[in-house]
């Protein structure tokens, strides 16, 4: 393959990638505003954010003007992961043992 | 917020012993700092101007990170295989969560029948539990919701089916990454 398809192929790639990622951010979102309570709105954001944000990471990898940007793309998407599964878990803890403000 | 005591009692003790003590705090802190301005160097890059924030921000990191884990001072050994089982299940793992929330919301009549289940772990190490915890609200279908003396209560967005070999697997793979290795079944 020469340059310009090679390019081409990694675009339509990035491309996909992207459009998958924003289906389970929209998914995510429609998850939150489906479903019943806080434990099953928390399912929705955790798997779906960190599913969406991979994937639209993965789209911009490629595009990565060097290997420093492409490894804070990947801190990134961990740092996402640890902060919004800890946040899950504490919202849920608190909303179980009704210890936390604004309860219903 | 309640007032935490002090924690770190177990250092007032060996007053007497200040050399050794300050080694061994030194040891505990330097890999923290280390680790922390990696982090921030990766993410606002070498501009030496980001260093009025990036400073300040490292310093808070490693000492509340210091008191955080001083109440059990643990070995914490990663083992490289472990991690290297254990990542590409996560991402598997991650794949089918996202696909499996999102085909249940995205129905005309959403498809859930939520409900909560115990779970004993086996882990020892503090950070294993960490581990497994935040895994297992990334995992297809469970949300760890609470930890109480030593038992983990999983929400569930599908209590119809058994969610116990699903935890072992993982947890069997959280132990490889810590070094502790756990049997099959659960004894």
């Amino acid at each position: 393959m020469d340059e310009p398809t090679i390019a081409l192929t990694i675009n339509i790639v990035s491309v996909l990638l992207a459009l998958a990622g924003i289906f389970f951010y929209i998914a995510g979102t429609v998850g939150i505003l489906r479903l019943p309570d806080i434990f099953t709105r928390l399912h929705a954001l955790t798997k779906a954010d960190n599913l969406g944000l991979g994937l639209i990471l993965l789209a911009l990898l490629p595009h990565a003007p060097d290997a420093f940007y492409a490894v804070k793309l990947f801190l990134l998407w961990v740092l996402v992961l640890i902060g919004g599964a800890t946040g899950a878990h504490l919202i849920a803890k608190r909303a179980l043992r009704g210890d936390g403000e604004d309860i219903h | 917020m309640i007032a935490r005591p002090p924690i770190r009692n177990e250092q007032g003790a060996r007053k007497g012993a200040n050399s050794p003590a300050l080694s061994a705090r030194l040891l505990r802190f330097l890999p923290r700092l280390i680790l922390f301005t990696a982090l921030w160097l990766v993410i606002a890059g070498s501009d030496p101007s980001s260093w009025i924030i990036g400073l300040p921000t490292v310093l808070f990191a490693t000492l509340s990170s210091l008191r955080l884990a001083s109440a059990q001072p643990t070995q914490s050994a990663l083992r490289l295989g472990g991690l290297l089982r254990f990542l590409p299940f996560f991402v598997v793992e991650s794949i089918r969560g996202g696909i499996d929330v999102a085909s249940r919301v995205l129905r005309p009549r959403v498809r859930i029948n939520p409900g909560f289940q115990s779970y004993r772990p086996r882990l020892d190490h503090p950070g294993a539990r960490v581990l497994f915890l935040d895994s297992i609200s990334l995992l297809p279908g469970t949300l760890s919701a609470d930890m109480r003396d030593g038992v983990i209560e999983v929400h569930a967005l599908d209590i119809g089916s058994d969610l116990v070999p699903e935890l072992q697997r993982l947890e069997r793979l959280v132990g490889r990454v810590f070094g502790q290795t756990l049997e099959e079944d659960g004894a």
